[in-house]
């Protein structure tokens, strides 16, 4: 461990310092101010005066950077020093860019695309998954890598479409992560994890080995932000952690889109309130790609017929408009402008739900947001026999999905 | 000289008849207890001889031996104090010999000479060999529910010294008559013995709640009706404040009364446990036991060091056990259930003995679809994917597995909560409740949910929409081939309180829906 082989590379030494606890970036610039990282290293065993209760000094004599050069080397994780190539000059220009940055796959994608944030919450509804999907495989597709951060929920769902549209000539996707690079979290998402990599890469500023632990989250979403030209929030909750990131881009000046959602959702609160406070709406691809400079505004590239403009009801926007495939379209839904109304049913008990037509009257019943079955069984009065046999019609049709006992339009 | 006195003991909660043999000799005055006692009993000996010296009857200054046959098996309780004191008082000539050969003897005494209520009088009275039976007067109605002969209530040993030696007859009992419990109940709180509670244990149960009082909840409703039609296992899942416990307290007005036998069977297990009877004779009604998710294992399922207890999961035996805040419980004592799930019975093993108690019961559970509560509705969970499977990791699946119903329920709309009370009253689903289970009766069964697999194949034909629903469900990978025989349970049910003989796409189709709940359980919320 004393015996350090002197033919070991700088990025090594700054792997060893990075791999310290409780090691944050702002430490991390400050020892790497002075000299190389082999210098900072031989400080930190010494004492360093940012050191002061010893802390590094006693985890250093654990860590030796001959193996964890070894394993970087075996696990195939790149080591990039701020300012050398490969490091992406895009993110080298942040303020607060990594001095050290870990990577699986190719980091010069990340200098050769445009890039798109997308974030949202863990719990995401239908409607944010299904969004999320989209905006991921169209950019793709429009050559636009997407950066997200490989979580549960929007982050996926993202990068699923992302991946999708990449293996039919789509951009590269950008992950940008909080662990190390060799433990993939969530576990559920381990699959997604190599397929980015594989087909973009997956960034971090944490050595292989390093547990995801609380606190690295709201920096690795600085990292994002510092990333994306453009952040797209697709739905989150009124506190959610996706402001950390919407914070980040905010004070960088990146533009930062919403997409608006149901005023009832609480997924959608937080998206709902950016719009409300001045980001600007997205409601399709072209919206972003216009925040972009790759579109103009009102000159749709992507833009699909038969979609309404400005002024027409936005309700049918949020639930089956542009952001939703067009194909689905089994049963033509009721339009209805008014916001207050919409899981309001007009059909009153028993009685009209007869004259429309059990599928009708359960259609209009569950309006444009999840809807548990409680609900629709009070507003159309049919038995419960009759609405699962409804729904689970409707299902079969691909009109609603249904999950632990709420409904929604697919 | 020597008496011998018929008594009885209960070991689990199985009564053994027991004789107590007393020899009163010359030699150096001692009083000895052999026939493995345990504490109690052997504590008798300072009881018996206050009582009896209390009672200003003579004690012996003889050599006085107690024998408690049969003397391999091992004998608990007070109960015995009263046919020691009284064939000690035989055998010491203090009165005649003869009277007490057919009179079986229960009771504990105090100080004073008074006899108190002993538990599991039941199950006492069915062993007790005697053609009469003198037992406490608070447990006499108990006694006389069950006992062939004549039972006689007695109030101290006094009383009893009294009828032996002639001079007063033997009190009648005041069973069995409908409306007795409440003068029983007067007594019992009017006689005063120092304080000493007469049944430890839950406090009486009151009135049934209805059906009436529940607004709103329909699939809530439906799903009570259904579970209590087919028998299924419940599993109730939902925010805290969507009426989980509120429609538990009501499955049991929804259950068909008890037969004689399973009335004897479940009186016979409370009995046991000390847990008061109403009114004093049988239960009639389902009971309903809700233990607290602090219970340990072997509250829930019986048992104890000294003197085998029945457990909670017992005394819900033919009626329903209610796990609320199911999540809570420890997995240990969850996993505990399954075995006698599925046997209906629970053997308790100790070193000594093992014991047998009846556990057929409707397992009703409540939980959170995770910590937050706020687990089903898409989009509003704010637990981290650790916290929400560290909580749901509680229940393994093979307990999961045995809930046939699994329904999602919803806080309801304070529009519903302030809406008046309209919804049908229990007698009325109690009524479908009962059609439908004679249905399951002409196919063998005590209800749906015990149906053999082949039988239930057999007796659910499945309409062809019914078929492509299942198939198209099993296709997507949302049902399993163990939910598919779930599904068609339920699903016949459903069919038996439409009254069709057709298990149809609709039946099918509500199955799905009482089930949904299970998807709020499994990993994988969002992608």
């Amino acid at each position: 461990m004393t015996g350090v082989a002197p033919s070991l590379p700088e990025p090594a030494f700054a792997a060893a310092l990075a791999a310290l606890p409780k090691m944050g970036p702002a430490h991390l610039r400050r020892l790497l101010q002075g000299g190389t990282p082999s210098e900072a290293w031989a400080h930190v065993r010494r004492g360093h005066p940012l050191d002061e209760d010893g802390r590094w000094r006693r985890a250093s004599e654990a860590v030796d950077p001959t193996e964890l050069w070894s394993a970087h080397r075996r696990l195939g994780i790149g080591v990039h020093l701020r300012g050398e190539p490969p490091y992406p000059a895009a993110l080298a220009r942040d303020d607060e860019a990594p001095a050290v940055l870990f990577s699986l796959g190719d980091p010069d994608v990340v200098d050769r695309f445009p890039r798109v944030g997308i974030v949202g919450t863990r719990s995401a509804t239908r409607y944010g998954l299904g969004v999320a999907v989209q905006l991921g495989s169209e950019l793709a597709a429009a050559g636009v890598a997407v950066v997200s951060g490989l979580a549960l929920g929007v982050d996926g769902a993202a990068h699923e479409g992302a991946c999708a549209a990449f293996e039919e000539n789509g951009a590269p996707p950008v992950a940008v992560v909080a662990g190390g690079l060799d433990r993939p979290y969530p576990a559920r998402n381990a699959r997604l994890w190599a397929r980015v990599a594989a087909a973009g890469v997956v960034l971090s500023e944490s050595t292989a080995g390093t547990r995801p632990e609380q606190w690295r989250f709201p920096l690795r979403n600085r990292i994002m932000a510092a990333l994306s030209e453009v952040l797209v929030v697709v739905e989150c909750h009124e506190r959610g952690g996706s402001l950390h990131t919407v914070h980040a881009a905010e004070r960088r000046g990146i533009a930062v889109g919403a997409v608006p959602g149901s005023v009832r959702s609480p997924a959608s609160s937080g998206t709902n309130g950016l719009v409300a406070t001045g980001c600007f709406p997205v409601r399709d691809t072209t919206d972003v790609l216009v925040a972009l400079g790759l579109a103009r505004a009102g000159r749709g590239i992507r833009r699909r017929a038969g979609v309404r403009r400005r002024g027409s009801p936005r309700r049918d926007d949020a639930g089956g408009g542009p952001i939703a495939p067009g194909a689905r379209g089994v049963v033509a839904p009721t339009h209805r402008g008014d916001l207050a109304s919409s899981d309001v049913p007009p059909a009153g008990k028993g009685g009209s739900g007869d004259a429309q037509g059990p599928v009708a009257s359960v259609l209009a019943a569950l309006g444009y947001e999840p809807c548990p079955i409680e609900a629709l069984l009070g507003a159309t009065g049919l038995s419960l026999s009759e609405a699962s046999a409804v729904l689970e019609e409707l299902a079969a049709a691909g009109v609603v999905r249904g999950r632990a006992g709420w409904w929604e339009r697919a | 000289m020597i008496a011998v006195v018929s008594s009885a003991t209960v070991v689990g909660a199985v009564g053994h008849p027991v004789s107590v043999e007393v020899h009163v000799s010359n030699g150096l005055p001692g009083f000895t207890v052999v026939g493995l006692p345990d504490a109690a009993v052997r504590e008798a000996r300072d009881r018996v001889r206050a009582a009896i010296l209390s009672s200003g009857l003579p004690w012996p200054l003889r050599r006085v031996t107690v024998n408690l046959a049969p003397s391999g098996l091992r004998k608990g309780g007070a109960g015995l104090d009263l046919p020691i004191a009284v064939g000690l008082l035989l055998a010491s000539g203090a009165l005649p010999t003869p009277v007490a050969g057919n009179v079986s003897f229960v009771g504990e005494l105090g100080l004073d000479g008074s006899v108190r209520h002993v538990p599991a009088v039941i199950a006492l009275a069915d062993a007790a060999t005697g053609r009469r039976l003198v037992v406490p007067e608070p447990d006499a109605a108990e006694a006389a529910a069950v006992f062939g002969g004549p039972v006689a209530g007695v109030g101290s040993l006094r009383q009893v010294a009294d009828v032996l030696a002639g001079s007063a007859p033997w009190p009648t009992s005041r069973g069995k008559r409908p409306g007795s419990g409440a003068s029983a109940r007067g007594r019992r709180a009017g006689r005063g013995t120092a304080g000493v509670p007469d049944h430890p244990g839950a406090p009486e149960v009151a009135e049934v709640p209805d059906l009436a009082d529940v607004r709103g909840q329909r699939l809530g409703r439906r799903a009570l009706e259904v579970a209590a039609a087919g028998g299924h296992h419940l599993l109730m899942v939902g925010p805290p404040g969507s009426g989980k416990t509120m429609l538990a307290a009501r499955l049991p007005s929804l259950l068909p009364s008890l037969t004689a036998e399973q009335a004897l069977e479940v009186s016979r297990v409370h009995s046991a446990a000390g847990v008061p009877l109403p009114g004093d004779v049988l239960i009639r009604r389902p009971p309903l036991r809700a233990p607290h998710h602090g219970a340990s294992a072997v509250s829930l399922v019986g048992g104890g060091t000294a003197s085998m207890r029945p457990g909670e999961i017992s005394l819900a035996n033919h009626g329903v056990l209610f796990l609320d805040e199911m999540g809570e419980f420890p997995a240990a004592v969850l996993d505990a259930l399954r075995q006698p799930m599925e046997d209906g019975v629970v053997r308790v093993s100790r070193a000594r003995s093992t014991v047998t108690f009846p556990a057929r019961f409707l397992l009703v559970g409540a939980m959170n679809p995770c910590p937050c509560g706020d687990g089903m509705r898409p989009g509003a969970c704010r637990c981290s994917d650790t916290q929400r499977s560290r909580y749901l990791r509680r229940l393994s699946a093979p307990l999961l597995d045995r809930f046939d119903l699994a329904v999602p329920l919803q806080v309801p709309e304070a529009s519903e909560l302030l809406a008046p009370a309209d919804g049908e009253p229990s007698a009325a689903v109690a009524g479908r409740v009962a059609a439908a289970r004679e249905l399951a009766a002409a196919r063998g069964a005590e209800c749906n949910a015990s149906l053999s697999a082949a039988a239930l194949a057999d007796a659910a034909p499945l309409s062809p929409g019914a078929r492509a629903l299942l198939e198209r469900r099993l296709r997507a990978g949302s049902l399993s081939a163990r939910g598919l025989e779930r599904v068609r349970r339920v699903a016949r049910t459903v069919a038996d309180l439409d009254r069709s003989v057709l298990v149809t796409e609709a039946h099918v189709a509500e199955a799905l829906s009482l089930r949904a709940g299970r998807e709020a359980l499994l990993p994988g919320c969002g992608l």
